[in-house]
């Protein structure tokens, strides 16, 4: 397990020691890029004091409910359009005119919307988190081996509802992950737009927060942060799929 | 489960013909009527494309036919049932389930306890040489096994008949011939009704009772021969041969028939294009 980060704490490595040399070469203004020492004080300063566990807190907040909530809705619709063509042809267009708009171009109306509290931006996650689930399920049902259902039907799944509990849900089950692992990522990326603009808590408040009192110190601390967590999850989702990866042979 | 003597499936004027998406007619099969005997093992022959696996599909249920019935001991087909098993080409284990979970798969169906399932599905693969691999997960057997873990499977619910279409075809010749000679003893042992497709005729000849070889398309029946030889049977003798040598003699003549067929339908497929 930990040899796997080896690669990555090699990078960190070389990015901070490239940082480290511009500063040496170029010394910038220090409001523009400070030396690594720097935010790694304010890193310390921000976790001692609690305040990045606030920020961190609140954006993990926002984006697991409101990704949550999306597969609780993009799974059954997606196994529903998966299975049934008839459905499909009727759900597919909504589908095919919603998922080209970025979720970020629904900020400005979330904000018109909900204004700045936590409902406009679990909508923004919701909606970036909702399309690759739904995409992954709808793919994940469709490409089940026909041959696999015939082979439930005569061991006796004869009812829909039990063709679908015992073939249908575990067979698509490892395409359903992969689009929950994909749209948290999505979703991780959203949420720090929307709080770019409209929050007053989160990693994204943090950076933009940052900025605005010429900090760049506390805008790399936030930047660090995302990065770090995106790192986590994917490899705790990682994970995941692979203890669920049938049928992808 | 008691089972009465006689007709296990009666085919009364069964044909297909399907819609095809140019709009053109497929005539799959022509009206079939056949009759199958209780613990019979039929085995079907004929060229590609005769609707071999057309009347496999209609009689587990898979599909409708545009004529005739179909009748399991007397009661019309109306879908599938756990009393129909069937075992296909691509195996179509179920790869997240282990071995064993496969095999319990119908058997919990037909609602039996977690501890009796376990036991009869580990002596069905027992039966078939895999009781020592019971835990394991499909992905990591071969072909071979895989396909001796679906026929624990299609048998251990005891359904009164089986359909094999074309079981063993993705199979190396010598796992071939050993997985015939478990089917033949598994069915020795539980005496279920068996139709079985084949494009082997050495195949055919090793595991019937009686051999159907199917026309050209629309797949109606050429002729039946009844296999007068006793298990196990040497596929080297001149009684072997013979079988042998009259079944291809049918066959080739369907066969050129066939790609008659076939080269008529590219052309009119070109045509419409
Ligand atoms: N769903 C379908 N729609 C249209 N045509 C079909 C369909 N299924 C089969 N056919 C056609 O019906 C004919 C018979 O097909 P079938 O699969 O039953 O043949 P087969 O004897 O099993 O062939 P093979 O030996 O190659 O498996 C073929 O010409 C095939 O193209
Ligand atoms: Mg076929």
């Amino acid at each position: 397990m930990l040899w796997r980060a080896a690669p990555l704490v090699v990078a960190f490595a070389v990015i901070v020691a490239v940082w480290q040399t511009v500063i040496w070469v170029f010394a910038p203004h220090v409001s523009l890029l400070p030396p690594p020492l720097l935010p790694a004080q304010e890193f310390w300063k921000l976790l001692a004091s609690g305040e990045l566990f606030v920020h961190t807190g609140m954006s993990l907040m926002r984006v697991v409910s409101a990704w949550l909530l999306a597969g609780c809705v993009a799974i059954p619709l997606g196994l529903a359009m998966g299975w049934s063509t008839r459905f499909e042809r009727i759900a597919d267009p909504f589908v095919e005119l919603f998922r080209p708009i970025s979720p970020l171009a629904w900020i400005p109306l979330a904000i018109l919307w909900f204004g700045i509290n936590e409902a406009g931006k679990i909508f923004v996650v919701f909606i970036a988190t909702f399309f690759p689930t739904l995409i992954s399920t709808v793919a994940g049902v469709k490409r089940i081996d026909p041959v696999l259902v015939h082979a439930g039907q005569v061991l006796g799944c004869i009812d829909q509802q039990s063709l679908f509990r015992k073939v249908i849900l575990p067979a698509a089950l490892p395409s359903i992950i992969v689009g929950l692992r994909i749209s948290f990522g999505t979703g991780w990326a959203a949420i720090i737009a929307a709080e770019l603009v409209a929050a007053r808590s989160g990693l994204g408040y943090l950076i933009a927060n940052g900025m605005e009192v010429l900090r760049a110190d506390k805008v790399l601390v936030g930047m660090v942060m995302i990065g770090l967590l995106g790192v986590a999850f994917d490899a705790l989702f990682r994970q995941l799929s692979r203890r669920y990866s049938w049928g992808r042979t | 489960m008691t089972r009465r003597p006689g007709k296990a499936i009666s085919i009364r004027g069964i044909a297909m013909t399907y819609a095809s998406a140019s709009g053109s007619a497929v005539e799959a099969l022509a009206p079939i009527d056949l009759e199958i005997g209780a613990g019979e093992f039929l085995v079907v022959v004929g060229p590609s494309g005769c609707g071999k696996s057309t009347l496999a599909n209609i009689l587990a249920g898979f599909g409708k036919p545009t004529a005739g019935v179909a009748l399991i001991e007397g009661t019309p087909i109306t879908g599938p049932a756990i009393d129909r098993g069937m075992v296909f080409q691509s195996y179509a284990l179920f790869p997240w389930l282990s071995v064993t979970g496969n095999v319990e798969f119908g058997l919990e169906r037909k609602g039996l306890s977690k501890s009796a399932r376990r036991e009869v599905a580990l002596g069905y693969l027992q039966s078939v040489g895999l009781a020592d691999f019971a835990d394991r997960q499909v992905d990591e057997l071969s072909g071979g096994m895989k396909q001796r873990v679906a026929i624990a499977r299609a048998f251990a619910p005891e359904p009164s008949v089986i359909f094999m279409d074309e079981p063993f075809g993705a199979l190396d010749a010598l796992t071939r011939r050993a997985l015939q000679k478990q089917l033949l003893q598994i069915w020795e042992e539980h005496r279920k009704t068996v139709l079985f497709i084949t494009h082997s005729v050495p195949e055919a000849i090793f595991l019937a009772d009686r051999i159907i070889v199917m026309t050209a398309r629309p797949g109606s029946i050429k002729t039946e021969i009844r296999v007068a030889l006793s298990h196990p049977r040497d596929t080297t003798s001149a009684a072997f041969r013979d079988y042998e040598r009259s079944i291809y003699a049918q066959l080739d003549e369907e066969l050129v028939k066939s790609f008659a067929v076939e080269a008529a339908d590219l052309r009119q497929g070109a045509a419409a294009d």
